[in-house]
């Protein structure tokens, strides 16, 4: 039910329209921000945000919520799901202790303010049973970004050095996947997993395709910028997870370089804190998160999220499906694998950060040193959930980003090894509660392209969330417990006009949309036609014809279509 | 402190999941108002049992058929329960200190995942004793488990400690992927010791072994596939 809302009196941060906790009212109309006089004040609720922090809907840009790998997840964890969240009454019944079933990703997401939430790498085969779940997550906007980093179609035309033919290709392939931009997975390492290698390094050749991840990359960054997507590339960087790979994300962020674009970053790098070790090797293994920091500082085409590692339970699920042998042969813990075809794969193993655990204590510390050192307006919070952690712990991050002094009661509990290993003891920023909301709502917004998220100016979507704490009054430094508990129940969630969480309890229902990307007006489709016919008679497992998703089989979706 | 009788009232036309523990008995009426689930109905175990006082033990009687009961002293810590009947799955998981009896026969899951105590059963047990459950790394820690009768599939899987002693025979994987612990089977039984990595398993009758054991003067080592230095032998 959409109703006209007046909130009343709340402390406003919009970072993105320049409002810095200032007391006013926002007005609510038809699932939009809307100005004063276009409502009716009779016929208005009213909802008083007196002495409470007022902010735009979270705005999450990087988390694994749908698709195959999630799934398998499930699947090979069934101590997982003996957490029950909620049983089936008003609402769906909400399984899972990290590895959430659909419904409670959906909610879980409401009861901390955040109203959307974008799949970070859908395999394009698996394209229908990724919006399948997606349409089963409840309450928040929602999209899939599609991978491409190991795509046979991309070697063949980055080989071919044809931008025209990689265009068309992309545009193809977001629109028959119904995805939303170019995810890039281990550009090129997922190919040689196929005979057993990797591609570590950036001038690594991919076995029977004579191109390597530089070309790769720099080729998707130009197609895309071509295209002009709402997104830029959104890059899972090679040599993940190996001592010293610092290096080769600074390498690859300068990729960027020549590249622009007015409205956003030209090439996001994801899930940084698992690429920005530095050492030789396990024994030596340091934080590379200054050097990194440095250089995302340095450039103004180039965004970051930190990929958070929260202490307890997690998953790692990435289409990096070498690097998960890596950790499965590390931990000896359990590992699906999985393969797309032609166009990469997958792994999956079960993880838990013990805050005793030298590694483990580094990872969680060269996550939030990335948070602190990059500056506000270039890093995005995200755990890479459910890699890093639950998407359930970000005000936890939130809290320790803010106060020093948390970090330090935080440090006694941990390995001594982050002591020598990390910057983490010897920094003493502090984000302010501006940044904080910058990193988790308008900054996300701006990367992923969407005008109309993360900020409260007249034309946003109505995505609201209030906040139990007077933003002026509290002292982010000391009063870290209140942040901390504060951001984990919203005291109201509103999504499209419609409140769905009062007091940390969901009180309603509703079904977000999924964005989509189509871009085939920019391109003629009809040049690689020959091309997909010969692949996917030779390779492929399932017919041209039924490959994709059409649009009227998602159950709300919304079209973009690119300028 | 007292001692429980508790009397089913009905068949149980659908299971009922009564975690119950010897805890009840220090207190009457929150006994008869403990919460428990009957099919998805949350209800009172009033509701379902007759519940009276007799002696002054920690210590409950189930007096009847509780076949169709789950979850009988899980999690219990001290004091005895004694099951006239047969019983439900789940009993004695997780469970921490003190003795369970039970008279007739016992189902799946029996002593799951327990850390420490007693578990006698008189009559025979279905699958999956002492394992643990799925995805967890960890079955059976500590403890004790008697069998007077038979067994079926799943003996001790991923038993980490403690002892389970079948005084008949039993099924299939008889400690599975187990890391430590003693499994001792009087009667015959089917494959043992796939994946086990240490621990005992000692056997009275007939038994089918792994090829990846080796012999040697305890008996038969293994499982080599996993580098194991499990023991399989003979009584």
């Amino acid at each position: 039910m959409h109703h006209m809302l007046h909130i009343k009196n709340g402390i406003v941060i919009d970072t993105k329209n320049g409002i810095k906790a200032e007391k006013m009212d926002i007005f609510v109309k038809e699932g939009k921000i809307v100005e004063e006089s276009e409502i009716d004040k009779s016929q208005c609720k009213v909802i008083d945000a007196s002495n409470k922090l007022v902010v735009a809907g979270g705005v999450d840009m990087h988390a694994h919520i749908a698709g195959s790998k999630i799934n398998t997840g499930r699947t090979m964890r069934p101590e997982e799901m003996r957490m029950v969240r909620q049983i089936a009454n008003k609402f769906r019944a909400s399984v899972g202790r990290v590895l959430l079933t659909s419904p409670a990703i959906g909610y879980e997401y409401a009861k901390m303010g955040y109203t959307t939430s974008f799949e970070a790498a859908q395999p394009p085969i698996g394209a229908l049973h990724t919006h399948e779940e997606l349409d089963a997550i409840p309450m928040v906007d929602k999209a899939a970004l599609p991978v491409f980093g190991n795509w046979h179609f991309v070697f063949k035309y980055v080989a071919e050095n044809d931008i025209e033919k990689l265009k068309t290709f992309i545009a193809w392939a977001i629109e028959r996947t119904k995805g939303f931009g170019v995810k890039v997975v281990n550009p090129g390492g997922v190919e040689a997993w196929m005979y057993g290698g990797n591609c570590r390094s950036l001038d690594d050749e991919v076995p029977n395709f004579g191109v390597t991840p530089r070309e790769i990359i720099t080729s998707l960054i130009k197609a895309t910028e071509e295209l002009n997507l709402c997104h830029s590339v959104h890059l899972h960087c090679n040599n993940l997870g190996n001592p010293g790979n610092f290096e080769t994300t600074i390498e690859t962020m300068k990729l960027a370089n020549g590249f622009s674009n007015d409205k956003r970053q030209v090439l996001h790098v994801t899930h940084v804190q698992f690429n920005a070790y530095a050492g030789s090797s396990w024994r030596d293994v340091g934080s590379g998160a200054a050097e990194i920091a440095k250089v995302v500082n340095g450039m103004d085409n180039v965004t970051i999220d930190m990929g958070a590692a929260i202490f307890g339970h997690a998953t790692a699920m990435t289409g990096d499906a070498p690097f998960q042998f890596t950790l499965h042969k590390l931990l000896g813990a359990r590992w699906s694998n999985k393969d797309s075809e032609v166009e990469g794969g997958a792994g999956i193993v079960p993880i838990m950060y013990l805050p005793k655990n030298p590694v483990h204590a580094l990872q969680w510390a060269i996550g939030l040193e990335l948070g602190l050192l990059v500056e506000s307006d270039k890093v995005v919070l995200t755990t890479d959930f459910p890699n890093g952690g639950p998407f359930t712990e970000y005000p936890y991050v939130m809290a320790m980003l803010m106060s020093k002094k948390m970090r330090e009661k935080e440090l006694e509990r941990v390995s001594p090894y982050v002591q020598k290993a990390a910057n983490l003891p010897s920094i003493d920023a502090e984000k302010t509660l501006d940044e904080v909301m910058h990193m988790t709502r308008a900054l996300s917004a701006r990367v992923l392209g969407l005008e109309n998220k993360g900020h409260l100016g007249v034309g946003a979507d109505a995505d609201i969330s209030i906040y139990d704490f007077n933003p002026n009054e509290i002292d982010t430094s000391n009063d870290y417990e209140i942040i901390n508990k504060a951001f984990r129940n919203a005291l109201y969630t509103i999504k499209g006009g419609v409140i769905i969480v009062k007091e940390g309890q969901l009180v309603d229902e509703v079904w977000g949309t999924t964005y989509w990307v189509d871009a085939t007006n920019k391109v003629d489709t009809e040049a690689i036609e020959e091309d997909l016919d010969k692949y996917f008679e030779l390779y492929y497992s399932v017919e041209k014809e039924h490959y994709g998703v059409e649009e009227a089989w998602i159950k709300n979706p919304t079209r973009l279509v690119m300028g | 402190m007292q001692m429980l009788v508790i009397k089913p009232k009905v068949d149980f036309v659908v299971t009922v999941e009564a975690e119950i523990t010897p805890d009840l008995a220090e207190d009457l009426e929150k006994a008869k108002n403990f919460e428990v689930y009957y099919g998805k109905d949350k209800v009172k175990l009033k509701e379902l049992f007759e519940i009276t006082k007799e002696g002054d033990d920690k210590k409950l009687v189930l007096d009847g058929d509780f076949s169709k009961v789950k979850w009988i002293g899980c999690r219990m810590e001290d004091g005895e329960i004694v099951v006239k009947g047969n019983v439900g799955a789940n009993c004695g998981a997780y469970m921490k200190g003190g003795k369970i009896t039970i008279e007739g026969n016992a189902d799946d899951w029996l002593g799951a995942e327990m850390s420490s105590g007693e578990i006698v059963v008189k009559g025979n047990v279905k699958n999956c004793v002492g394992c643990a459950y799925y995805g967890d790394m960890q079955g059976m820690k500590g403890g004790k488990i008697t069998i007077e009768g038979n067994a079926i599939n799943y003996i001790g899987e991923k038993m980490a400690g403690g002892e389970i002693e079948i005084k008949g025979n039993a099924g299939d994987f008889i400690g599975t992927e187990m890391t430590n612990g003693l499994i001792v089977i009087h009667g015959d039984c089917g494959f043992v010791g796939g994946d086990m990595k240490g621990g005992e398993i000692r056997i009275g009758g007939k038994f089918e072994l792994m090829p990846t054991f080796k012999k040697s003067e305890e008996g038969f080592v293994g499982d080599v596939n996993v580098g194991g230095k499990g023991v399989v032998k003979t009584l």
